[in-house]
């Protein structure tokens, strides 16, 4: 497969801080043969083949399930998914209990999305299984940032040294947090443009703010990375109206022309918000990559299941068929 | 008991005196202090307690302690806190009114104390609501509660929203000369949060409570207090700039007293890994620079009193999501030797100092007064062994819950013994 010597396994990833530069770029580039096999008619490697892999969501989401279930059937993994309401939680069943539920049931690897920051560490503290945070809180996402980090080295090549530019809710976004976090590790510069409600507090140093778009765009990001924005929001006050919002925040027709004219990239990790964050033409731009964030979703997340090593201890028959 | 017992050989630490001198203290049989002497020779049939290489401190005195009882006896109750208590050192404290139903009426503070009195091996005061059901709408029958011995109202938890209201509140209560304590805290501002606003908040993405939500109520709250002529306490500051308020409120004249608790000056956001919610607590734990605050406030005498805001909670609760589980941790069983191993041995915080903000005062505060090392009082004091050790042990915690952000450690320093009258609480118990 590649090249690049095998950073030693872990169990669960849980965010893309605790990652070493090293441990990402071989993430990436493990990523990429997973990749190929998608153009291929059979798209199966049998890398965990009797393995389990149980998707635990207990907030919705049927992309990022999705991605995740193709991503480990592709690895012929058989899954399972577990969508649970909040509301069976608050009826006296603890995560806690949840958990050894599913660990009677012998799983592997758990994939976990939750609105509460830090359910998936706690669960991998209590699970051998490996535990993938598919989004927790405002907290980390980091198979998101993996994909993007991805996407734009398929877009340009090495990334140190690029602009990033951040657009939106970075307050309530696990997005913004670990693709950041991902770009700065790359070596990349981070750029922020948001409402001065949706940028957050102690948000690092590193982060360069700007006062408008084209001040931004004038910084010469080499991608523009547009958040989801939550409607909600506004009822919550955090900007007076989805126009308002669109008119200086959202890529207009006329930013968006000025972004086609310099070659930028735009990004946005789904599902869009037509003409709140972004203008419909933007998707039939040919460089925008929304898409193709989708589609390197599952080789990302492939490249993620392939690496993590649960701490189930084989059983005896198992360890004889690894030595024949 | 039917002899008397001679305290012999320990060091003797109080509000007077900065550093611990030899006093030895002969109880009678009846529990009175007969004799206190640097030395003092064994009267025939005493019973000699060897106190060599201990520290004697007066009974501390603890004003913030949640008892849960009624409604919540699964998370605490009177008889369990008390015991709780006994093992910190404790030998007076008082019960917070966010009970269910809260302490809001004279019959539910005539429950709570003759609860406490026929189980809690020390005194237990209580405190009444502010508001009718804590709901921040009426007043409670605050005459009422006040007969029945309430030593104090609060609304703790919650503010009280309404600044006519909390007003009103404060002239009804100058009225009885009744203490107004007040948990201070802009609810809109705090809304969602669940840690400090900042830097940790951001990597951890855990929703924020800015510094100025606390900050902002407690100016409120001295105005009013200022422009009632009442008195008014402030519960667990916990920011530098919300004790800089405090202060100025001081100078100017206000009746104003506030306290601050172990955790805040122990602790702070950074201490945050793993989102632990035994670290979640309301005020959240802030910033090291507020530590250093805190603690110059609190040898400065900005800071009254230390209080605990010992607030259980079930494993089950505290095994939530860290934005889902509720606020607050024990505090009991860990405050002095915590303080002492952080602050007390290191020579950041004189005996005197800690024996004033965590005994004496807080009962001045109350109209309690505060025990001694005096001759005729009855016996009041701890027995603290510097060179112990207090396992905090999730097995062996007099307290039914064990959300301590402590737990698991072994502490430096340990309490001994409390004597209280002619009993000797622990009995030796945890020697």
């Amino acid at each position: 497969m590649s090249t690049t010597t095998a950073p030693p396994r872990r169990k669960d990833l849980l965010d893309i801080e605790s990652l070493s530069r090293e441990e990402i770029v071989f993430l990436l580039e493990t990523a990429r043969p997973f990749k190929d096999l998608f153009t291929r008619s059979v798209k199966k490697v049998p890398a965990l083949r009797g393995k389990t892999v149980l998707n635990l969501f207990f907030e919705s989401s049927t992309r990022t399930r999705a991605s995740f279930e193709i991503a480990a059937k592709r690895l012929s993994a058989d899954v399972t998914n577990l969508a649970i309401t909040q509301s069976s939680v608050t009826k006296g069943e603890s995560i806690l209990d949840t958990v050894e539920t599913m660990q009677s049931m012998k799983v592997d690897y758990m994939v976990v999305r939750h609105a509460g920051a830090g359910v998936p560490a706690f669960i991998a503290k209590h699970t051998p299984a490996a535990v993938i945070n598919a989004g927790d809180g405002n907290h980390a996402h980091p198979t998101q940032a993996l994909l993007d980090a991805f996407t734009m080295r398929e877009a340009v090549g090495e990334l140190a040294g690029r602009k990033i530019l951040l657009v939106g809710d970075l307050l309530h976004s696990r997005v913004s947090r670990s693709v950041s976090t991902i770009a700065r590790k790359l070596g990349m510069e981070v750029g922020i443009f948001a409402p001065g409600t949706l940028v957050p507090a102690g948000r690092p140093d590193y982060m360069k703010s700007f006062a408008d778009f084209g001040e931004a765009i004038e910084w010469g990001p080499d991608f523009v990375y547009l958040l989801r924005l939550q409607r909600e929001r506004q009822a919550a006050h955090f900007f007076p109206s989805l126009r308002e919002y669109h008119n200086v925040f959202g890529l207009t027709r006329e930013r968006f022309l000025e972004c086609r004219r310099r070659g930028i990239r735009i990004m946005h990790p789904g599902p869009v918000n037509r003409g709140v964050e972004l203008v419909d033409e933007v998707l039939t731009y040919e460089h925008c990559l929304i898409n193709r964030q989708v589609e390197n979703g599952i080789a990302a997340r492939m490249a993620v299941l392939y690496w993590l090593q649960p701490a189930v201890a084989p059983l005896p028959d198992e360890k004889e068929d690894a030595t024949s | 008991m039917s002899t008397p017992r001679l305290f012999r050989g320990g060091q003797a630490v109080d509000a007077a005196h900065a550093s611990p001198r030899r006093l030895d203290l002969l109880v009678s049989a009846r529990g009175k202090i007969e004799k206190v002497a640097p030395e003092i020779a064994p009267p025939a049939g005493a019973e000699i307690v060897d106190c060599t290489g201990k520290i004697l401190l007066p009974g501390l005195f603890d004003m913030h302690v949640h008892l849960r009882e009624p409604g919540r006896e699964d998370e605490e109750t009177i008889a369990a806190g008390g015991r709780a208590a006994v093992r910190g050192g404790f030998t007076g404290i008082v019960a917070m009114p966010n009970t269910d139903p809260p302490i809001d009426t004279g019959g539910l503070v005539r429950f709570v104390r003759t609860l406490a009195r026929e189980q809690s091996p020390i005194p237990v005061w209580t405190s009444g609501c502010i508001t009718k059901g804590r709901a921040g709408q009426q007043l409670a029958d605050i005459a009422d509660m006040h007969r029945q011995g309430a030593v104090m109202i609060t609304d703790d938890g919650d503010p009280v929203a309404d600044a006519y209201l909390f007003r009103r509140a404060l002239e009804y209560a100058r009225h009885f000369d009744l203490l107004t304590a007040c948990h201070c805290e802009v609810p809109e501002l705090s809304r969602g949060g669940a840690m400090n606003e900042g830097a940790r908040s951001y990597r951890l993405g855990i929703p924020g409570i800015p510094a100025c939500s606390e900050e902002i109520s407690i100016a409120r709250d001295l105005e009013l207090a200022r422009l009632a002529g009442a008195r008014i306490h402030i519960q667990h500051v916990t920011t530098a700039r919300g004790l800089d308020i405090v202060r100025r409120a001081k100078q100017d004249g206000v009746r104003v007293t506030c306290e601050v608790s172990p955790h805040h000056l122990l602790l702070n956001e950074d201490d945050i890994t793993d989102y632990d919610t035994n670290f979640k607590m309301n005020p959240p734990l802030r910033t090291a620079a507020d530590n250093e605050a805190l603690l110059a406030g609190l040898l400065d005498g900005s800071i009254d009193a230390l209080a605990t805001d010992h607030a259980p909670h079930t494993e089950f609760e505290k095994n939530l999501d860290f934005a889902s589980a509720p606020f607050g941790i024990t505090g009991l069983e860990t405050a002095l030797p915590s303080l002492y191993e952080r602050l007390v041995r290191p020579g950041k915080l004189p005996w005197d100092i800690l024996v004033r903000a965590f005994s004496e005062t807080p009962r001045r505060i109350l109209c309690i007064e505060p025990p001694g090392f005096r001759e005729g009082e009855s016996a009041d004091f701890v027995v603290f062994n510097p060179e112990g050790r207090t396992k905090v042990d999730p097995e062996t915690m007099a307290s039914k819950s064990r959300n301590t952000p402590f737990i698991g450690q072994s502490l430096s320093g340990a309490v001994e013994e409390v004597a209280l009258g002619a009993n000797l609480l622990l009995a030796g118990k945890q020697a």
